[in-house]
């Protein structure tokens, strides 16, 4: 049997003196994409944070699919990517930026087609990846961000809400990029977002956040087959 | 003599100042276009001031970027007891008057100096000691700022991607690369347009330490106008061409 992508227990995650992340217990399925939902600081981005490594909780332990975390995040990192809520481009050209993640992994053959395969699976075609970062437009930099996750085929692939400050077409094209990521390669999302049309694109499964709790869990697996 | 023969006109003053007037700009166009001359001509004590120039600021250069840029890296990238009187510092000797630099490494190189046994006093790599370090805090205080001011999200970004400790490192420092190439320009632009630290501590001996700071002050002195003009002209051509890059790389990085 498969181990969850994460076992959450008693993890707490502070900032400036102030709890703003206490979790009893979560089990994470790594069978399919997953949603977390809740309004602002109900502490969805904290928790995507710690999941992905970039946050240290203050208590607690995390294990990731059956094995525990602490003391291993930076090897961990290579198995899961976060695209940040507001994303950042590299002062670099597309392709820099999409094959960056590759290159810190020593890959250093085929780089080309996956860049090109990544960047048609988010709607962009191949001649975007002579294009630098500031000749893009907001919902183009999103995609490429997106890209540059996708290449890497991590195992789990957490969004922090994807669809913010991007229009209908460009969120569509971002649904679609993450389903297909999931059924080809298996890449587990984890999303985060306020957009309940476009998660229910991706999946019915929902985690509901308050306050830095889970007040809700779903575990409906009818998503996306 | 009569008291209106001893009182000058005042038609006659407005005479003479309008010839004085036109005098002076005789003189100023024809030193202007003598100054231009000598250039064409490839006079060689311009061309000398031009390549003591060229070779005391890159000397300078190479070692204040060798040692400034990894360093202002440093007190911008890192977290460490004492940072902050360091910053203070090091942006507080921006404002050092290059006087005061030469006097003190004079201090050092003379013969009677710790190290004068060095013979570095009156030689383009003297020179370059004082230039150095009125660069220096240039290129510290002006990387470590292009460091700090990099986008909160870059480091975020790159754990994302996977990159670990070094990767980390040199993509910031990657990403600062625009703003540290201004830092080095600006440190450019003070070593070449100073004369304090040239005329002490290299003494402005002719096809050896005359630099054109140096000769145009000289010259000037001499009331040779045409050899300043001369030298004022490339030193401008080089404030110019600084300043085009500078423009051009802020531009870009405004993009």
């Amino acid at each position: 049997m498969t181990p969850p992508l994460y076992e959450v227990r008693d993890l707490v995650c502070s900032y400036q003196g102030k709890k703003v992340l206490g979790i009893e217990r979560l089990d994470i399925a790594a069978d399919g994409p997953t949603a977390f939902v809740g309004h602002n600081g109900s502490g969805k981005s904290t928790l995507f944070r710690a999941l992905a490594f970039l946050l240290k909780p203050e208590s607690g332990s995390l294990t990731f699919l059956g094995r525990p975390t602490e003391g291993h995040e930076e090897l961990l990192r290579r198995d899961v990517t976060m695209l940040l809520q507001d994303p950042y481009l590299l002062r670099r050209s597309v392709f820099e930026n999409v094959a960056y993640g590759l290159r810190a992994r020593g890959e250093r053959r085929g780089i080309e087609d996956r860049v090109a395969e990544v960047l048609e699976m988010v709607g962009l075609s191949a001649d975007f990846a002579g294009r630098e970062w500031y000749q893009l437009s907001g919902g183009e930099s999103r995609r490429v961000s997106l890209a540059s996750r996708l290449v890497l085929r991590t195992k789990a692939l957490l969004l922090d809400e994807p669809t913010a400050n991007v229009d209908e077409e460009n969120g569509f094209l971002i649904a679609e990029a993450v389903k297909n990521a999931w059924l080809r390669w298996g890449v587990v999302p984890l999303v985060a977002s306020h957009d309940l049309p476009w998660l229910d694109e991706v999946t019915d499964r929902r985690v509901h956040m308050k306050r830095g709790r889970i007040v809700e869990a779903e575990v409906e697996t009818d998503f996306l087959l | 003599m009569s008291n209106d023969e001893q009182r000058p006109s005042p038609g006659g003053n407005r005479v003479r100042r309008a010839s004085r007037e036109v005098n002076a700009l005789g003189y100023l166009s024809e030193g202007f276009l003598q100054g231009i001359s000598l250039i064409f001509s490839m006079n060689e004590e311009v061309w000398s001031a031009v390549s003591a120039t060229l070779r005391l600021s890159g000397l300078s250069m190479a070692v204040t970027l060798l040692i400034g840029v990894p360093l202002g890296f440093l007190l911008g990238y890192c977290s460490f007891p004492g940072r902050g009187v360091l910053r203070v510092v090091v942006d507080a000797l921006l404002s050092i008057p290059t006087v005061v630099v030469g006097l003190l490494v004079y201090a050092f190189i003379s013969n009677r100096g710790p190290l004068g046994s060095w013979q570095l006093l009156f030689t383009i790599p003297g020179m370059a000691v004082g230039q150095t370090i009125l660069a220096l805090p240039i290129v510290l205080s002006l990387t470590a700022s292009a460091v700090e001011n990099t986008d909160h999200r870059l480091r975020s970004t790159l754990l994302t991607l996977g990159a670990r400790r070094w990767g980390l490192l040199f993509s910031t420092l990657r990403e600062a690369r625009h703003q540290i190439l201004l830092a080095a320009l600006t440190a450019y632009g003070r070593v070449t347009a100073e004369v304090g630290v040239s005329m002490m501590l290299g003494g402005n001996i002719k096809w050896h330490t005359r630099t054109i700071t140096t000769a145009i002050t000289l010259e000037t002195g001499k009331g040779e106008f045409s050899a300043g003009i001369a030298l004022g002209i490339l030193l401008l051509a080089f404030s110019l061409l600084l300043n085009g890059a500078l423009s051009f790389l802020r531009r870009r990085d405004a993009a």
